[in-house]
């Protein structure tokens, strides 16, 4: 008898506690059902719509037409294109120099912090001052065609940094590069922090040689972070916004770097076509998702026990 | 030779240190090392250090070919050009204070709001958690860029475009946070919360006075990127702000460099202004800026 009311009343502690916790989400919950889910929904909505801001008659339903016109259009795919060169362009390098330059700075014992800060120090201004800053450097007197003069011996060329098509591409990815590179070296020596150094014992007294451990042990061991680094880094590159705005508000060429949220902003913004900029919006959801999903995929087949 | 060089650059892939097998060949490795640090040292402090110094110079030594790394004077025009402005306005300042209190509002509630919603998810047993931890998780996949088009149509229907309000209200959480903080305080001793109860105390004064004030270093670590984040905000206050008076920091700045007859000087100065905050707090609070990066490296599967 005893026994079972003291249940009884710890069950309704329980429960109590449970209405606590739920009061707790609720909040959070609210937030994103309305800044989040609605407005996903709503744009999947409307982009079936031929839709115009401050317009006043009612949207007609065009259902996926607005899908068919940015499938045959040239400005779209040019903004894929865009935005496809600009992110293989950026977290490749990115990835590769972040990796190596982890594995050096775990190797040296002297201005390891220093080092971390200095790598670190340009993601902490924002895009739009360092963009500000390259678009002195990338000026036709500035110091990216002095330096580069120096390296090549060529005097007094100037590289058309902002001007040329193909050059204004490899400069947003250079920028890019510059500003984030820290932050993923910094994801990449919490990384390697994780490996047990008993592990390089191990292989060690096996007799293994510098070239060996990195392959059979850092590489395996870390690929978990280097999934998890490319799938970021990949995603950040997709959303690029910032770089590319000020470069041609100031006068690049806007066709190379338009890339799709760009297209998203001005198709919706400028021009007021809300049908057309939301699905735009859902197909980079989609390739988004995609991505995300693939992450979630690789990460669990490669889950490693050490 | 070749392949002995290969070998011994490479043993500086492993963390710990190992012994040497000749002073000829440490010597070359280390000095590869230090060779590819200081490049990139150089690489990423240049511009760095650009800003700062072409903010001191008046324009014309600027674009000058051998660009002089020490100002000749203290050319504090630039300063006072980025504060007035080129139309004489000072909206300069009124952008930075916006900037400041948009990020410092977002800062708070996005820390104590995730620090609650991470408790709730973390510490209470409810049917039905899981799969709102899942929801909330789902938003991380959803670009802000994807739904900015309708967010701004729900901010012009409840009128508070071009206001505080519109530039805060879609920032008040993140998901992100909200996970971080779920990890973190899962590990938080559940002895202590029982006691508290035992006490008598309630559950909201439990997270008020026990949990929150004991995450400290996750507070720090959050409320410095979502600080970051709104302060680097270019798109949304593009969408929102249409007054002079409403715009923030990086709308200061786009309109500053585009205009035709900005100074270099003075554009450098503005950009070093704009960084002054970050840059104390990354002095600061260095450990939770390095922190903050390497806490997704916990974010597998």
């Amino acid at each position: 008898m005893s026994i079972q009311k003291h249940k009884v009343k710890h069950l309704s502690v329980e429960r109590k506690q449970a209405k606590w916790g739920v009061a707790f989400v609720v909040p959070s919950i609210v937030f994103f059902s309305l800044f989040n889910f609605y407005p996903i929904l709503n744009a999947l909505y409307t982009s079936f719509f031929k839709k115009k801001i401050l317009s006043l008659n009612a949207p007609d339903f065009i259902w996926l037409e607005n899908y068919r016109y940015l499938l045959q259009s040239s400005s779209f795919w040019n903004s894929i294109r865009a935005t496809a060169v600009f992110t293989v362009g950026t977290f490749v390098p990115l990835l590769i120099a972040s990796l190596l330059f982890a594995v050096l700075i775990s190797s040296v014992k002297k201005g390891n912090k220093f080092y971390q800060m200095a790598f670190y120090s340009p993601a902490v201004l924002s895009s739009v001052v360092s963009a500000a800053i390259w678009l002195l450097i990338f000026d036709p007197r500035g110091l990216a065609n002095q330096w580069v003069n120096v390296l090549l011996n060529s005097w007094g060329v100037d590289h058309n940094w902002l001007a040329d098509g193909t050059m204004v591409q490899v400069s947003t990815m250079l920028v890019y590069f510059w500003k984030y590179i820290g932050y993923f070296i910094i994801i990449f020596i919490a990384g390697l922090a994780s490996i047990p150094g008993s592990l390089y014992e191990a292989a060690r007294i096996d007799g293994a040689t510098g070239w060996q451990e990195f392959w059979r042990i850092t590489f395996p061991l870390l690929k978990p972070t280097v999934v998890l680094v490319s799938i970021m880094s990949m995603l950040q590159c997709l959303k690029t916004f910032g770089i590319q705005y000020l470069f041609t508000q100031s006068g690049a060429p806007q066709g190379p770097i338009n890339v799709i949220t760009m297209n998203i902003y001005n198709t919706g913004i400028r021009d007021h076509r809300i049908g057309r900029a939301s699905a735009m919006s859902i197909i980079l959801f989609v390739i988004m998702l995609f991505f995300t999903w693939l992450q979630f995929r690789t990460s669990k087949s490669d889950s490693v026990d050490y | 030779m070749q392949t002995k060089s290969i070998d011994t650059t490479l043993q500086m892939e492993s963390p710990s240190p190992r012994k040497f097998k000749g002073l000829f060949s440490i010597t070359w490795q280390k000095l590869v090392i230090w060779f590819l640090l200081v490049l990139l040292t150089v690489f990423t402090l240049t511009p760095i250090m650009y800003m700062l110094t072409a903010s001191l110079m008046p324009a014309r030594d600027i674009m000058k070919m051998p660009y002089r790394w020490i100002p000749r004077t203290i050319h504090s025009e630039n300063f006072i050009k980025a504060v007035v402005g080129n139309d004489g306005s000072y909206i300069f300042l009124r952008n930075i204070f916006n900037s400041l209190i948009v990020a410092l509002v977002c800062a708070i509630t996005t820390v104590f709001m995730s620090a609650l919603t991470g408790y709730g998810l973390a510490k209470f047993k409810f049917r039905g958690r899981n799969l709102l931890f899942m929801l909330i998780m789902a938003t991380m996949m959803i670009p802000f860029e994807a739904i900015m088009i309708p967010l701004y149509m729900v901010i012009t229907k409840l009128g508070i475009q071009n206001s505080y309000t519109g530039l805060i209200l879609p920032f008040l959480v993140s998901a992100f946070g909200i996970f971080m903080m779920r990890q973190y305080l899962i590990t938080f001793p559940a002895e202590f919360l029982d006691a508290a109860r035992v006490d008598g105390m309630s559950e909201p004064g439990i997270f008020l006075r026990i949990v929150f004030p004991n995450c400290k270093p996750a507070i720090a670590t959050l409320a410095i990127l979502a600080f970051r984040a709104q302060w680097d905000n270019l798109l949304w206050p593009l969408l929102i702000s249409q007054s002079e008076k409403m715009k923030t920091i990086p709308l200061y700045i786009v309109k500053f460099t585009t205009e035709m007859h900005t100074d270099e000087g003075a554009m450098m100065a503005v950009a070093a202004i704009a960084s002054i905050p970050m840059f104390i707090l990354f002095f600061a609070l260095s450990k939770y800026f390095l922190g903050g990066a390497s806490v997704y490296s916990s974010r597998k599967g």
